[in-house]
């Protein structure tokens, strides 16, 4: 038998124990955080999506989040 | 069907639209018209919302103006590769009862096959999907759970774990998946290296599939 925390770790092995209706309430969790912290709504841009329109992407911050800006770049 | 299905069944991906599959006949699309209308959603892109690019395979992207919804993103499509009608994928579905709402989703394994794509960022949640499934119902395992596994692992440890517990479900499969022979006899190295062909040809599959639909697209957004 396998110990999947020692091969997937704490928090994925811990995670995948969950109800599905478990991962939904974690995961409207997270979206409050990331919504309250002004994360936008647009999905990253993908180049590898046979739906990417490079044109939508020059449009928008270069960070690809209108409403999360670089203030400060270190090292790289 | 896209990422929020993925949290329901153990990936953790955080998706920021939602994946919409439909039926793309004129009665439906009215039905669909009526509901987009109500969530005051605008198409964001090409192709324009008709019943002919959603058949041959595209995806219409709208967004969401509505207060309770503002800036939310529909993908809807009617046709994913390598997968059935909708008919067929609505019987296979999986039906989620949570305290407010029920929600349907693609069966886990639909939902494997529909990740089966050309982007990097599909392949490490299908093996995550895989392995939650296999977290959750290992203990209480029956040959058709082994037979999912042992079709879609992608998780070489765990991979040679079911083939080694389950021989003659392996033995089955192997002329459908060649690379369950390395799994059978342990070899890690081989089941890897076979794992990452298999991944490629799909990957090439998908860029296949797709390359005539991206030419398509290419043109209506020359047009627009």
């Amino acid at each position: 038998m396998i110990d999947l925390r020692s091969l997937v770790g704490d928090e994925w092995a811990e995670w995948y124990v969950l109800t599905p209706a478990q991962r939904l309430e974690e995961s409207s969790k997270l979206w409050q955080t990331y919504l309250e912290l002004g994360g936008s709504l647009d999905p990253e841009p993908d180049p590898q999506s046979p739906f990417y329109d490079p044109a939508e992407w020059r449009a928008v911050a270069a960070d690809g989040r209108p409403s999360v800006h670089l203030v400060r770049r270190g090292g790289v | 069907m896209g990422g929020q299905a993925c949290i329901l069944y153990g990936g953790a991906e955080f998706s920021r639209d939602t994946d919409i599959l439909v039926v793309a006949d004129a009665s439906n699309l009215a039905r669909l018209q009526a509901a987009v209308d109500d969530l005051q959603a605008r198409v964001i892109a090409v192709p324009p919302f008709e019943g002919r690019f959603l058949q041959a395979g595209h995806a219409v992207h709208f967004r969401c103006q509505i207060p309770d919804a503002v800036g939310i993103r529909l993908d809807v499509m009617a046709k994913l590769r390598g997968l059935p009608d909708f008919e067929t994928l609505w019987n296979r579905r999986t039906t989620l009862e949570t305290p407010t709402e029920t929600i349907d989703v693609l069966s886990l394994p639909d939902l494997v096959t529909a990740k089966k794509t050309q982007r990097d960022k599909d392949w490490p949640m299908i093996a995550r999907l895989v392995e939650a499934h296999y977290a959750r119902h290992e203990q209480a395992a029956d040959d058709t759970a082994r037979d999912f596994w042992l079709r879609e692992l992608r998780s070489p440890t765990i991979l040679i774990e079911v083939a080694r517990s389950a021989p003659r479900v392996c033995e089955r499969l192997r002329t459908e998946r060649p690379l369950l022979e390395h799994a059978a006899t342990g070899s890690k190295s081989r089941l890897v290296a076979a794992l990452r062909a298999e991944e490629e040809v799909e990957r090439d599959a998908d860029r296949r599939y797709w390359a005539p639909l991206k030419r398509e697209l290419e043109q209506l957004r020359r047009d627009r």
